[in-house]
């Protein structure tokens, strides 16, 4: 599974970004002053509470968000306007209604000038990995919604992009199939090892998940913490039992407390 | 043939109801004594039909064709300048609010006009007919092309892909079944816009035929050319339907059954 390691994925620098959304006389400052550095193949996991801004940093890391003051580097280079050479995936899915499956996977070649034939294969391989092998076929309309998102997040992958940026990917998933999702997701980082920048709100998620969580404050969103996860890989069911996995939680949650965001 | 009877058999209710309506108002007539220049049987409008059939037919194809042209050419220019307004914030803001300002004159009542500056041929009621359908394609689309989910459009700016492409490839698919809305509510129109368009200045057609029918109070033509003119309007609508259900088969059969729009 891990012969595949050698794939680099792209350096992301964050320095002292901000940003403000203004609407009229309403200033929100949505993140201040945040530095970060993730390396190459890096998993690194965004946890906040709601309106911590986490997404909006996913955002200026996408290029599709200005940033209103501070640096953002990919791979080396200034992001001035949309990456391309990075996969996306959304909270909600966004296929394309008429597109089944695999067509809705392959578009993100069509759109790229690139030849769909030729990832076909892959395309179908990564399907089966997250169990939508007998489903290539079928429309979005036709799949639960767990379904929908394994389909959206093998788009994001399907052209093996050196950083895969996913905001809160599981979010609108019951509890049982984001455990599924999580797994899949391992599963495919180990096999391609691209840099991913994953937001989410839950705590168990990020531990489970990431080499590095970061835990942001309530708005104007800051980093509060940067705790390494040094757990084993792959994440299995004694590592997510461990004493280990549940003091990470715990540090996470203390962080969450220490902020009145969570309350006992 | 089968594809008939599998027609026949999903539209059985009805047709049936429609048969006892038609029987209803058959022997309601004769029951009550009501007088034919009032409302004449189906039968009698039937055999008077026939009677006059050639000259009938020849004033729908008159009709027909100033429809079709009124129609296509209403198709023809809302769908494009829908795509401008919806891509364009100029466009948007400075020319789509005066275009929605003069849908709010009466076409009808300046029906009369275009007869002064065009005369009476076919050029005016093409106009009328386009000018009464143009205005809900329109609408519809621009609502479709404006459709396209922020997150896909955020999703679609990370491919690097051209805006013809990303046109292509989801704008305008994406749009489709809003457009086939506009144009059914289009091609519903079109037929009362054909027939007013006459009514106003015509030396034939349909809405002259009724007209002079109507003046004779041979009731039973006005009920033969209203019948003709329904199966007009039909027909142009099943058609748009019918090349939306191969356009568009993903949206059209999540629609819920029995619900098809008019």
């Amino acid at each position: 599974m891990r012969n595949e390691i050698d794939k680099v994925g792209s350096s992301v620098d964050i320095a002292g970004v901000a940003h403000v959304f203004q609407r009229g006389d309403m200033v929100t400052h949505a993140i201040e002053h945040v530095d970060l550095t993730i390396a190459a193949g890096e998993f690194v996991a965004i946890v906040g509470p709601s309106g911590c801004g986490k997404s909006t940093l996913l955002r200026i890391v996408a290029g599709l968000l200005r940033n209103s003051s501070g640096n953002v580097k990919v791979a080396g280079r200034d992001v001035t306007g949309p990456q391309t050479e990075i996969g996306i995936v959304f909270q909600a899915p966004v296929l394309l209604d008429w597109r089944n499956v695999l067509d809705n996977v392959l578009v993100q070649l069509e759109l790229r000038g690139l030849d769909p034939a030729k990832y076909r294969d892959e395309a179908l391989r990564l399907l089966g990995k997250v169990g939508l092998g007998d489903f290539t076929d079928r429309m979005p309309r036709e799949l639960s919604g767990g379904m929908r998102q394994r389909c959206a997040i093998v788009r994001g992958l399907i052209h093996d992009p050196p950083l895969l940026l996913m905001d809160e990917p599981f979010g609108a998933l019951d509890a049982l199939t984001r455990e599924q999702m999580r797994i899949d997701l391992e599963k495919l980082w180990l096999d391609r090892r691209h840099t991913t920048l994953f937001v989410t709100h839950g705590i168990s998620e990020a531990v489970a998940l990431a080499d590095r969580v970061i835990v942001m404050t309530p708005r104007p969103g800051k980093i509060d913490r940067i705790i390494d996860i040094d757990l084993p890989r792959p994440r299995n069911k004694e590592v997510i039992a461990s004493a280990k996995f549940s003091e990470y939680c715990e540090e996470i949650t203390e962080c969450f407390m220490r902020r009145g965001v969570i309350q006992y | 043939m089968t594809a008939l009877l599998d027609w026949t058999k999903r539209r059985a209710g009805p047709l049936i109801v429609f048969a006892i309506l038609l029987l209803l108002w058959e022997f309601g007539v004769k029951l009550f004594g009501i007088k034919e220049y009032l409302l004449p049987p189906p039968t009698k409008v039937w055999v008077e039909f026939l009677k006059r059939a050639p000259a009938v037919m020849d004033a729908a194809y008159v009709t027909s064709r100033q429809l079709l042209a009124g129609y296509l050419l209403s198709i023809v220019v809302s769908v494009p300048l829908a795509l401008v307004v919806a891509r364009s914030r100029f466009v948007e803001q400075s020319i789509y609010p005066v275009v929605v300002f003069l849908q709010i004159i009466p076409k009808i009542a300046i029906a009369p006009l275009f007869i002064i500056w065009l005369g009476f041929g076919f050029a005016p009621k093409v106009i009328i007919v386009f000018l009464l359908c143009f205005f809900p394609i329109v609408v519809a689309s621009v609502a479709g092309f404006k459709s396209v989910d922020p997150e896909i459009a955020d999703f679609a700016r990370t491919t690097g892909a051209s805006e013809w492409k990303l046109f292509r490839t989801i704008q305008l698919p994406q749009a489709l079944p809003d457009i086939f809305t506009g144009l059914k509510v289009g091609a519903a129109l079109s037929a009362t816009a054909a027939i007013v368009a006459e009514f106003v200045a015509a030396d034939r057609g349909l809405g002259y035929l009724l007209l002079q029918y109507n003046g004779q109070f041979e009731t039973a033509m006005v009920f033969a050319i209203i019948i003709i003119l329904s199966v007009i309007g039909l027909v142009v609508y099943y058609a748009v339907e019918l090349i939306e259900r191969l356009a568009i088969p993903w949206h059209v059969s999540q629609r819920p059954a029995g619900v098809t729009g008019a």
